[in-house]
């Protein structure tokens, strides 16, 4: 029940400060974030949704550069690494957490 | 219970049993735990994407009941607009099945999931409850799940999903009783999922919170997390993926050479039982040298192709391979080639057909026709065989250096189709490729059934091709190469005998004649094979085309086993075979020691350095196979981009023998 009020806090701020989304890529190691949108062509975010990057997501940041790789924990209940290009996680913004 | 079992889906005598999951979920090892060596790998035809499927038999109150079980692609949901998606979602609707299956709908679902990535998971389990199939959800890896601390309520789980929910474990074995039981019992799901993108997400949280212990926290895993950025580091990422791939091979070769002994002194024993058992003439000729012979030449690379699917089928299994896949999409990227290049790129190291079809899963066209014109490029199976009798002979008894060369040649040939790449994404296909994103799955030890499985198949697929191509090419090259048999001459030597000779003398003059005779005439049956060689068909083609192939220091011997290779250049080593073995005595010999140890017409050795460096550069890059040239303009489009690629492979052939012929003759000489 946590992570939903964490999702409802997570809209509310959205609505309040809008533009507190940077690219995936901007991240530091180790840092977590939410997913917030993307703005890759339909099939691609498509694709990335249905891996596990979807809206309201927790991801960590576990290696920057090429490949970006994030740790998608907390969204699927356990262990999932997504590795992406850089061209594509430069495209997906997300909401760093604290 | 009882109502259940009472359940209409079990009077069906052939029960279709579909089974469905994400990619890295366990799913093909869950079906072969069930299903073990009776499965077989069936294509949806039509398209790439492969299924296995295994029909298995069981006894109930005097019944048999036949199961068909169907292991479909692994996918992430199945309203993607990716091929494995669309096959799956015709599956289950029983429009499309494997080839030998009949088309219809399922009787029962199961659903595969990783419990130690649920959430995610159930996105696909609220798409199969909307085909109102009898459903049945596995929990799998539950084993790896309670050791990170994750706890599953199966019962909830099964609640809210209005379906019979297991937990499992397809590496250890346990639940899958209880997963046999709840398939034969399986019924429509009771309850409703949503059915567009944000619903499914919402709803697959709720259910997650509602059946899952809610792991808030990311678990920091160091050791995964030092692995991933050894693996994909720039420098150490592509040192490890070299010394993988050496390694690779090297224990390829140094296990493969036991069993090749083997099978090699077999054939060669086989050969001369045969030849001694049959009297003389065409049929004996046509058995030992014509189908044994080639045979032999081909079967002796079974250890070597079953060695590295079994290889590769356990390294994909550590998860290494995908970090390996961006780190190739980084040496792939400047060439204009995909990431997503990368899977068709490397089965069409397995062979270019799957891989050129493959390819089908590159999102952008151009993407695609640049992996399509470059993938024969990759050394593929057939190569092997001449790989390795070319590196043989080019370092005998040196396996390490066998092995570099080995790697080499695969090198090279990805080099020429990266470079060919380039150039065709400056010129007639001009752009940039599409970036990845690609799932990493968690480091596991491999699962030696499910390796020995895929092995088995492949294998099999192999001896099938060399079973029937093979032979029937072999027995062609042996009629072109026996006939029109050239008559045997007998030597007469005319007596000069002085009118005044006394008998003494005439006797001692015969005997000395008779024995000339016999001199001259072993001369004439030592040259007869090496003539009629010469004088048949095959010779014939051989010496007429042989002018072409001289600058690359290719005999006429050599020029028939190229040109035999333009329909698969797996044929080589068997024409080789069968050329060196009728002319030949070589029931002494194996058939890979007769090729190495053949001569020229001068007596000279047939495989000298520079020719052996010259025959391993032109093999490499060679398109020497009609089916890829086929497929090639099939799923381009065109037969001008066939024609494209055979005539560049070949132009880069010829050139680059040149190249190595003169480099290593100079060397050399």
């Amino acid at each position: 029940m946590q992570t939903s009020t964490n999702n409802e806090q997570t809209e509310s701020t959205r609505a309040q400060y809008a533009p507190a989304s940077i690219p995936l890529t901007q991240l530091t190691r180790g840092q977590r974030a939410t997913v917030n949108t993307s703005d890759l062509d339909e099939q691609d975010s498509k694709v990335l949704r249905a891996m596990g990057l979807r809206p309201d997501a927790s991801v960590q940041m576990c290696r920057l550069g090429e490949p970006c790789i994030v740790s998608l924990s907390g969204a699927c209940g356990g262990g999932c690494r997504i590795g992406l290009a850089k061209d594509i996680a430069s495209r997906v913004m997300v909401t760093p957490q604290h | 219970m009882t109502s259940i079992d009472t359940a209409p889906a079990i009077e069906h005598r052939h029960r279709t049993i579909a089974v469905l999951g994400n990619p890295n979920v366990g799913k093909t090892t869950l079906f072969n735990r069930i299903a073990g060596i009776r499965a077989k790998t069936a294509n949806f035809p039509g398209t790439t994407q492969e299924a296995r499927v295994a029909h298995i038999t069981r006894k109930e109150h005097n019944a048999t009941i036949e199961s068909v079980l169907i292991d479909l692609p692994g996918i992430y949901s199945l309203n993607l607009d990716l091929s494995e998606s669309r096959v799956c979602a015709q599956c289950l609707d029983g429009t499309a099945a494997p080839s030998g299956e009949q088309a219809h709908k399922p009787d029962a679902l199961l659903v595969v999931l990783d419990a130690t990535n649920l959430m995610r998971n159930l996105t696909i389990v609220a798409e199969s409850i909307d085909k109102r199939l009898p459903t049945v959800v596995a929990v799998n890896m539950i084993d790896a799940a309670r050791r990170r601390g994750i706890g599953i309520d199966a019962r909830s789980l099964g609640e809210m999903l209005g379906c019979q929910v297991v937990v499992c474990s397809a590496r250890t074995g346990e639940g899958i009783d209880e997963l046999m039981l709840a398939l034969r019992n399986a019924r429509v799901p009771d309850r409703s999922a949503p059915t567009d993108q944000q619903g499914i997400e919402r709803w697959s949280q709720d259910v997650y919170l509602n059946a899952c212990a809610p792991l808030d926290t990311l678990d920091d895993d160091k050791l995964t997390d030092r692995l991933d950025r050894a693996f994909t580091h720039p420098i150490l990422g592509i040192c490890s993926f070299a010394i993988v791939m050496t390694g690779l091979f090297y224990v390829i070769f140094k296990l493969a050479a036991y069993p090749m002994d083997w099978i090699d002194m077999w054939f060669g024993s086989l050969g001369a039982w045969v030849g001694s058992l049959l009297p003389e003439g065409a049929i004996r000729d046509l058995l030992t040298d014509g189908v044994i012979a080639g045979v032999g030449g081909t079967v002796i690379f079974l250890p070597q192709i079953c060695l590295l699917f079994f290889l590769l089928a356990l390294l994909e299994a550590t998860g290494y391979l995908a970090r390996a896949a961006f780190v190739i999409d980084r040496l792939l990227r400047p060439f204009g080639l995909s990431g997503h290049a990368f899977v068709p790129l490397l089965s069409s190291h397995a062979c270019a057909i799957p891989g050129i079809m493959a390819t089908r899963a590159i999102p952008d066209r151009r993407d695609r026709l640049a992996a399509i014109l470059v993938a024969p490029f990759m050394s593929c199976t057939a190569r092997i065989p001449v790989y390795v009798l070319l590196t043989g002979i080019l370092f005998p008894g040196k396996p390490s250096m066998q092995a570099i060369a080995f790697t080499g040649c695969y090198m090279l040939g990805a080099a020429g189709g990266l470079l060919s790449s380039l150039l065709a994404r400056r010129t007639i296909l001009r752009g940039k490729s599409r970036p990845m994103a690609l799932e990493l799955p968690s480091y596991r030890i491999p699962d030696l059934k499910s390796a020995i499985l895929l092995t088995y198949d492949r294998g099999m697929v192999f001896l099938k091709k060399a079973g029937t191509l093979i032979v029937a090419i072999s027995i062609v090259l042996w009629w072109l190469g026996a006939y029109p048999v050239l008559p045997r001459t007998g030597v007469q030597i005319e007596a000069q005998v002085r009118a005044d000779a006394t008998p003494e003398e005439l006797e001692a003059g015969y005997a000395q004649m008779r024995v000339e005779q016999e001199r001259q005439q072993a001369e004439l049956d030592a040259q007869y094979p090496q003539l009629q060689a010469k004088n048949s068909y095959l010779g014939r083609i051989g010496s007429t085309v042989q002018p072409v192939f001289a600058p690359l220091g290719y005999n006429d011997q050599l020029t028939v086993g190229v040109l035999a290779s333009f329909a698969a250049r797996e044929v080589f080593v068997s024409t080789m075979a069968v050329q060196v073995a009728g002319n030949e005595d070589f029931e002494d010999e194996t058939v890979l020691e007769s090729i190495e140890n053949a001569t020229r017409d001068d007596g000279t050795p047939l495989f000298n350095a520079p020719t052996s460096w010259s025959l391993l550069v032109f093999y490499v890059f060679a398109s020497l196979c009609l089916p890829t040239t086929v497929v090639t303009a099939k799923e381009s489009g065109g037969w001008k981009w066939a024609f494209l690629q055979l005539g560049w492979m070949s132009f880069v052939a010829y050139a680059g023998a040149l190249v190595a012929y003169n480099i290593a003759a100079m060397v050399g000489g």
